[in-house]
This record gives structure tokens, sequence and C-alpha cells, in this order.
């Protein structure tokens, strides 16, 4: 017998109540890993789905909702004269209820604009002309609709027909609903409004270069941002404020899940009074009895840590999987994520595990042993 | 404090216990449980405490094992004060072992387990812990009993584990507290034979508190105790009749 089998035999000898503390911590792990790996997930999937569009700067308004706000496509006029611009691509995207999905991207392209070509086509065709209405879908938002190519799509008021389904290389472009520009603006009455500028820049321009020519875009266009597109979208007020959420949301489920170890834990110790005082007087040191508390309660929190891992990555991908979300996002649930919220369910056992832990260092050794 | 130091010390280590004077209150005065015990134990005797209920034994007892500390008074252990030790836990540890009336085994470990428990501050190994353990089992007949629960065991199985597990970190002085008041006749007639031997054969010292009359018979010597105090003590009687 090792002190450790004498640690997990304290947490053992009550089945329900560890189990049930378990999955109060484990809860407030798997809101970790879901929410966080949620909204790093919408991050990187926007990430993503600039580059395979293709572009090397966007220029975009995301300070305040979830998708960019809609400006004049005459800023691109501004943006076109710049040094080591090559091309430039006006965007309109939404997100929209489409028949039976209550969210998808519609993702509508300047025709001609250079965010067609990295399209790859999987069936049908592509649009004849700008005001052709047909519209191309990604993979997936073709499984999540159930078409196939010569079916009807209704986008608000108007009855398209679906022409191609594309690979797009990107969970993003995959879940969209892809038309021309000028079509989506007649349909949406948003003629002349668009909300992103993709930008591509001619060969051989540096990292710098890229950098100065964003100061350059935002000083002459105040309506939006100019980002590289491998940064992390994060960086705009909307995803640190959804970041922020997710992470105080989750937060909130650990302290939780605190609470109902430190309790526990308290419980523990107050049953176990005479227990400890036996101990005690067989010569267990003071600080023997504190660190079997702490190691209980740290064997508490990291179980209740890879629980909580396991529940929340079950939980995020059985929920990528729902119609409603379906290529919308893909969850970040990297390895770092996942051992991060071990380590803070692992803290949380420990400094759980404090205060039970001191309250059994002062109890009086010769107090429970009469007779 | 380490159980050799005192053993080859010079012949005044003999005394094991010294108290003088000891005072005991509860409850801010309100109960006065010893009102001045003085005695001295030797090495190797076995002293019976006797005396009617609520007369201070236990807690003599205690304070002999450094549980609590006593009120006022001094208490040495082989010349050493129990009350100014920086960390009685290892008096505990090393010196002596404790022998309850009611077993106090602990309830989710095996009879091994429990008799291991004492070992984990003497920086032994897992498999000689309980190498050491099984063989104490054995040595108080219990060897086929190992994995059993304690709550599967008769009164006086687990008595006899409770003995094992005081002997498991090798001390010299067994303090009992009316080991055999919750037995039947047979079972506690078994255990005393047992703690006997332990008095003979390894000449342990052992302090012993019990109601029996028979089992303080057997003792080397009997304190009797009432209201706090000692009433008379059979070393001094036979001291006082040899002279
Ligand atoms: N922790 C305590 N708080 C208050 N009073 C106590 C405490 N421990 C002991 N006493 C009191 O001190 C007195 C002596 O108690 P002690 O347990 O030493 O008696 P005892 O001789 O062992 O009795 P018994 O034979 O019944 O075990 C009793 O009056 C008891 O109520
Ligand atoms: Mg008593």
């Amino acid at each position: 017998m090792t002190f450790l089998t004498v640690v997990a035999r304290g947490l053992i000898r009550r089945p329900v109540r560890t189990g049930l503390t378990l999955l109060g911590i484990s809860i407030g792990i798997a809101a970790v890993v879901a929410l966080v790996g949620i909204s790093r997930g919408f991050e990187s999937s926007w990430a993503s789905g600039m580059k395979a569009r293709g572009t090397d700067v966007v220029v975009s308004n995301l300070s305040s909702a979830l998708t960019p706000k809609p400006f004049e496509d005459k800023v691109r006029e501004r943006i076109t004269p710049l040094p080591h611009v090559a091309a430039t691509c006006t965007i309109l995207v939404d997100l929209m209820g489409i028949e039976s999905s209550s969210m998808m991207f519609v993702s509508a392209r300047e025709w001609g604009g250079f965010s067609w070509e990295n399209l790859k086509l999987t069936a049908g065709r592509m649009p004849k002309d700008a005001m052709e209405p047909v519209v191309i879908l990604g993979r997936t938002a073709a499984e999540v609709l159930s078409k196939k190519i010569g079916d009807p799509i209704q986008i608000e008021t108007r009855e398209l027909t679906v022409a191609g389904i594309i690979d797009g290389g990107a969970i993003v472009e995959d879940g969209s609903v892809i038309l021309s520009l000028p079509l989506l603006q007649e349909i949406t009455g948003n003629q002349g409004k668009i909300n992103i500028i993709d930008v591509r820049v001619t060969p051989g321009t540096t990292e710098a270069e890229v950098k100065t020519l964003c100061q350059e875009i935002n000083k002459v266009v105040p309506e939006g941002k100019a980002m590289p597109a491998g940064d992390n979208i994060g960086n705009s007020q909307a995803y640190k404020f959804i970041r922020a959420m997710s992470w105080g949301t989750s937060l909130l489920a650990v302290l939780v899940g605190v609470l109902g170890v430190m309790n526990t834990m308290l419980m523990t110790v107050f049953e176990r009074t005479q227990e400890i005082c036996i101990l005690l007087a067989l010569g267990w040191k003071r600080s023997r009895i504190v660190r079997l508390i702490l190691w209980e309660s740290a064997l508490l929190g990291f179980s209740g840590g890879v629980v909580g891992v396991i529940i929340g990555g079950i939980g995020v991908k059985l929920l990528e999987h729902t119609p409603a979300i379906r290529g919308l996002l893909e969850a970040d649930l990297s390895p770092q994520l996942m051992l991060m919220s071990v380590l803070i369910s692992l803290v949380v056992g420990v400094i759980s595990g404090l205060y039970p832990a001191w309250r059994s260092s002062r109890l009086p050794p010769g107090q429970a042993l009469h007779g | 404090m380490t159980s050799s130091t005192p053993s080859s010390a010079s012949p005044p280590s003999q005394v094991v216990y010294e108290a003088a004077n000891l005072k005991r209150e509860f409850d801010d005065g309100k109960v006065q449980a010893l009102r001045g015990v003085d005695f001295s134990i030797l090495a190797g005797e076995f002293v019976a405490i006797t005396g009617p209920s609520g007369c201070g034994k236990t807690t003599l007892l205690q304070i002999l094992g450094a549980l609590i500390k006593p009120s006022s008074g001094s208490l040495l252990y082989r010349g050493n004060s129990l009350a100014d030790l920086p960390d009685p836990s290892e008096y505990r540890a090393r010196e002596i072992g404790f022998i309850f009336q009611s077993f106090h085994l602990l309830p989710t470990y095996t009879t091994l387990e429990n008799v291991q428990m004492p070992m984990f501050e003497m920086g032994w190994s897992a498999s000689e812990r309980r190498d050491r353990a099984a063989e104490l089992l054995k040595s108080v007949g219990l060897g086929h009993r190992l994995d059993q629960f304690p709550a599967k065991l008769s009164g006086g199985e687990r008595q006899r584990v409770a003995i094992a597990r005081s002997l498991a970190n090798g001390c010299s002085v067994l303090l009992a507290d009316e080991p055999t008041g919750n037995l039947d006749s047979e079972n506690a007639e078994r255990v005393m034979e047992l703690l006997v031997n332990l008095h003979t054969d390894k000449h342990m010292t052992l302090v012993l508190i019990t109601h029996d009359q028979g089992i303080a018979g057997t003792a080397s010597r009997t304190l009797r105790m009432k209201d706090g105090r000692v009433l008379s003590d059979s070393a001094l009687t036979t001291t006082l009749a040899a002279s």
C-alpha cells in the first residue's frame, strides 16, 4: 500500500458523493473546453476561410457583430491606387436563415472577382453571368440543405437554382451559399453595399510591406479595418467580447465546481475527524494529514478535468454535427486547450482543498479518542 | 528523538516516564481531570492503572502519549520534557504504540493496511511495510485475515489487529486504554496473553488502564487513581514494605 492508495481509498469510500462532485467539476471543465473551443474555432474558421479565398489583406468592419458591417462599394476606389495592390474583390457576407437551416453563411462575390478562383467544382457548373439566378453551394451546405444540382433554393423572397457544388478548402467556404454580388444586392435591396474587400498584393511583396499597406488602407478607409489574412480575427472587438464571454461563462461554471469540491472535502474532514485523530495518534505528522487532504482534493480535480475534457470534446463534436451549426464552425479542440483545462481543474482541486486541509491540521489529536 | 538514543544512555534513562505534580483541567478549569499526579515508570515495567470512572485515567494516558498537554506540572520521557517537544508526532511515531478500548481501526482499510498506517512516517519502502505488517499480523494469530476489512472481524480479532498496529513502528512503550473492555472473557484472555508476552519476552514497557482486578493482578505494578489523584501505588507499597 502506498500513500496514493490511502489517498484514492479516501475518495472511493464515498462513491456517490465523489461521483457527483466529479460530475460538478467536470461540467465546469466541459464548459471551458466547449465554449473556448468553439469561440477559437470560430476565429480560425474565419481565418482559414480568408486563406481559401486567396486573399492577402481583408478590409472589413467586425467591431460590433458576428458578420461585418456593410459599407459603400465605392470605398474600393480608394484602395486600388495604393502601392502593392494587385487586385481587389468586393464581397457581401451575411448569416441568413435558408430554408431548413436557421443560420448559414451567404457569401456574394463580385462577378469576375478573384475569390471565385479557388472554388473547386465537384458537380454542376459556375454561374453563366452576374445576374443568372443561380447559386453555388459549398459541399457541407449542400448536405445540410439536402440539395443537388438543379434543385430550387429560396433566398429571401427569390427562388434560385443550385447550379454547382464546390469544395472550398475551408469550413466556412464549404458551409456557405455562394452567389454573385449584384444578384444578392438586388435580392436583399442592398444595391451598392458590401462588407468585405479582399485585397491581393503584387507577387514579391514582403510581410512588412503588407503591414504598411494595411496602415495606409486604414488611413484612407475609415469605414473598415485592414488585416493581413494570416492574422487572427480574434483582434476584433466582437471576437474579443465573445472570447471574454466564453471564458467568463466557463470560469463561472468552474467556480461552481470549486465550491462542490470544497464542500466535499470539508465534509470529508468533518466526517473523518476521528480517523484523522487516530492517524495523529499513530504518529502521522500534521503535514501528512494536510497532504492527504490536498492530494485527495487534487485527485478529484484532476479526474474531474479528464472527465470534463472528454465530455466537452464529445459535446462539441455532437454540436458540430447538429443541423443548426453544421458548416458554420469547426471547434478548435487543440491538445493545448485540453491540457490547459485539465491543469485548471487540477489547480482548482488543490485550491479547493486548502481550507479543508487547514481545518484538518487543526484537529486536536486527543479529541476523538476517548475509550 | 530516535529509539536508539534513549536506550544507549546511562542508567537514569532506565526511567521511562517521570511525572511531577501533573495537572490537567478541561473547560477553563470547570473540570479538573488530574489534580496533581506524581509517579515514575521504569523501562520494562507493566503498570496497570485502575480507578473509578471519571477519575482521570484516560486523561493521564493521553498526556503520556503526548496527545494532550498537561495544564501544569512536568512529565519527562527518558529525561526529556514531553511538553517541550517541538514535534510530538515524532515521539508518537517512533517511541510509543497506542491501543484503545474501541479498537479504532480504520474501516475502509484491510487489516494489512491498517497495520501499515503507522509505518508511513518510518521511511520504509512499500514492500518492507507490507512484509512487516504481515509478519506482525501472523504473530498475533491473524495471518489468515490479511485482506479482511475490520467490519468482518470479531472484537477479539480487531483488538489483535490493533495490537499488531501498535507494534508496527517498533516502539518500546505500549499505552493501552482498557484494551479488553469491549471483549468477552475468552477474547480478553487471549489479548492479555499477547500483551503480557510482549512485556515478558520483548521487555516492552506496558502502561494499561483496566477495570478488571484480575488483569490488574497480572501487572508488575498497579496505580490506583481517584478524583484525579493517585490513591496508591503498589511499587511504593512494596518499597515501603521492603525498607
Ligand atoms: N475533552 C474533555 N473535555 C471536558 N472534560 C473532559 C475531557 N476529557 C475528559 N474530561 C473529564 O475529565 C474527567 C476524567 O476523564 P477521563 O476520561 O480521564 O476518565 P477515565 O478515568 O478514563 O474514566 P473511564 O473509566 O470512564 O474511562 C471526567 O470528568 C471527564 O468528564
Ligand atoms: Mg477512560
